[in-house]
């Protein structure tokens, strides 16, 4: 457990996502907003590379026709089967017992960190 | 070495067609493009795999060099069994239309895509709205030697067991070629009397869900219509459309032909004894239980170790690749599944 030094900023712009070398699997950086996250490119479900999913805003309903868009909450969504999970802590959107692995993120300076 | 029973292959544009069609679908197509039917549901977030795309642009699946990389060669495919795209064409109710579009994709995958590996085998699709031009072409094609069945979607305006459809399955036995009935599309549902066992379905997700509500319904037409007994050679296999009920639908099955046996008199056994030698399923959608043991009893109860088949619906956006099924399925099946039961159902060396 350690930070280590990934990327630099530039290097991930904005709804981008820079896949990095980690152990037998890759860890996937992603840049939503002004925000970085990191999770490992390995979906829990049916071990697809998640990173090549879309990231989007999950969609609420409170009552009929009355729907919510949450565009404060990015939800990364598999390419296969269209699992979805939160960006921010690997959650999943489902009430489900999978989750997907996330690292955590320090920016310093153009610097991106890792907790590795 | 895998048998993949359910692969979409598509063309890159509906133009690829026209050099297999006659008129005056050729100028329709040129002036209008194809037909294709739209329920009014939003069937575009299901739709295909999103970390496929072919290198030189195309739709997934539509470049067969791809394909081969992508899936084939990566999962170490004895063979894969091109189905094509568009299955709602038997739900259109231009009966010669729809004949004329699937011969061009019969034509059109022998050209395109078998000579880029000789592990592509294909269906034979037949339009099922007209059943003596589908027995047409069954005989028109049906003994080239890369063509492994008859193929049509479960979008139809009756029941398979009518006898309606014995033309094509006359054809069929004659060729010694079973049937794959694959879901049509949820663009199409509308074509048929219900979309769902309870009607109407208002989204993609209510209509894929219910799929097996046909595939039940079908099963049960051509058991208790006799077609086994009419047609003895005759095999069926039903894609992607579930297989968790095939156990109640033979307890059911056989409980009420004890009793009602007069209404199917054709039957020499109980409606469940035909599976064994006449019905196959295939994988995918991968049933997934909470409990994963549940799944191992249904295997068990549908005797999956004979009657199951592996399809992957490579690139459609609920594909199962050969890994993740061969890490659900118990040892003993492993080889069967993934290879074994194709291979002796489909005549596959």
């Amino acid at each position: 457990m350690a930070f280590q030094f990934v990327a630099t900023t530039d290097e991930v712009p904005d709804h981008g996502c820079k896949l990095i070398p980690y152990r037998k699997h890759e860890i996937g950086l992603f840049h939503e907003n002004g925000a970085y996250y990191a999770v490992l490119n390995y979906c829990p479900h049916a071990g697809a590379p998640i990173c090549r999913g879309e990231v989007e805003a999950p969609l609420t309903a409170s009552a009929d026709g009355t729907y919510t868009v949450e565009t404060d909450r990015p939800v990364l969504r598999c390419p296969w089967h269209h699992w979805e999970f939160e960006l921010k802590t690997g959650a999943p959107v489902c009430d489900i017992k999978q989750k997907l692995k996330t690292f955590e993120v320090v920016v310093e300076g153009n610097n991106i960190l890792l907790d590795l | 070495m895998v048998i993949d029973c359910d692969v979409h292959h598509t063309r890159k544009s509906p133009n690829e067609l026209l050099p297999y069609l006659k008129e005056p679908w050729k100028g329709e197509m040129i002036k209008y493009g194809g037909r294709y039917l739209s329920a009014g549901i939003n069937s575009h977030d299901g739709g295909n795999r999103r970390d496929i795309q072919p290198p030189n642009g195309g739709s997934p699946g539509s470049d067969p060099h791809h394909m081969k990389e992508d899936l084939l060669d990566k999962y170490d495919y004895s063979y894969a069994i091109l189905t094509g795209t568009g299955h709602d064409v038997t739900g259109i109710p231009d009966a010669d239309y729809a004949s004329a579009i699937v011969s061009a994709w019969n034509d059109h995958t022998i050209e395109h895509w078998l000579p880029v590996d000789k592990r592509y085998k294909m269906v034979l699709w037949v339009a099922h709205q007209d059943p003596q031009q589908a027995a047409q072409e069954i005989d028109r094609l049906g003994d080239h030697p890369d063509v492994v069945s008859v193929w049509f979607s479960s979008i139809s305006a009756m029941p398979f067991g009518n006898r309606f459809f014995h033309p094509i399955y006359e054809a069929a036995q004659r060729h010694n070629l079973p049937i794959g009935i694959h879901p049509g599309n949820a663009g199409a549902m509308m074509a048929q009397p219900s979309a769902t066992a309870a009607g109407m379905a208002r989204t993609y997700l209510e209509w894929h869900t219910g799929v097996s509500h046909m595939y039940m319904a079908q099963l049960t037409s051509l058991l208790f219509e006799g077609i086994f007994e009419r047609f003895p050679k005759l095999r069926f296999y039903l894609v992607e459309g579930g297989y968790s009920w095939l156990p109640h639908l033979m307890w059911r099955m056989d409980a009420h032909y004890k009793g009602l046996r007069q209404q199917a008199p054709l039957l020499k056994k109980l409606p469940s004894e035909y599976i064994a030698d006449h019905v196959r399923f295939t994988t995918q959608p991968l049933e997934e239980p909470k409990k994963h043991e549940h799944l191992l009893q249904i295997f068990d109860m549908m005797d999956a170790e004979n009657t199951l088949m592996f399809a992957s619906d490579y690139p459609h956006w609920d594909s199962d690749d050969p890994p993740y099924v061969l890490r659900k399925l118990p040892e003993s099946l492993q080889q069967k599944v993934l290879h074994d039961n194709a291979a002796k159902f489909f005549g596959l060396d």
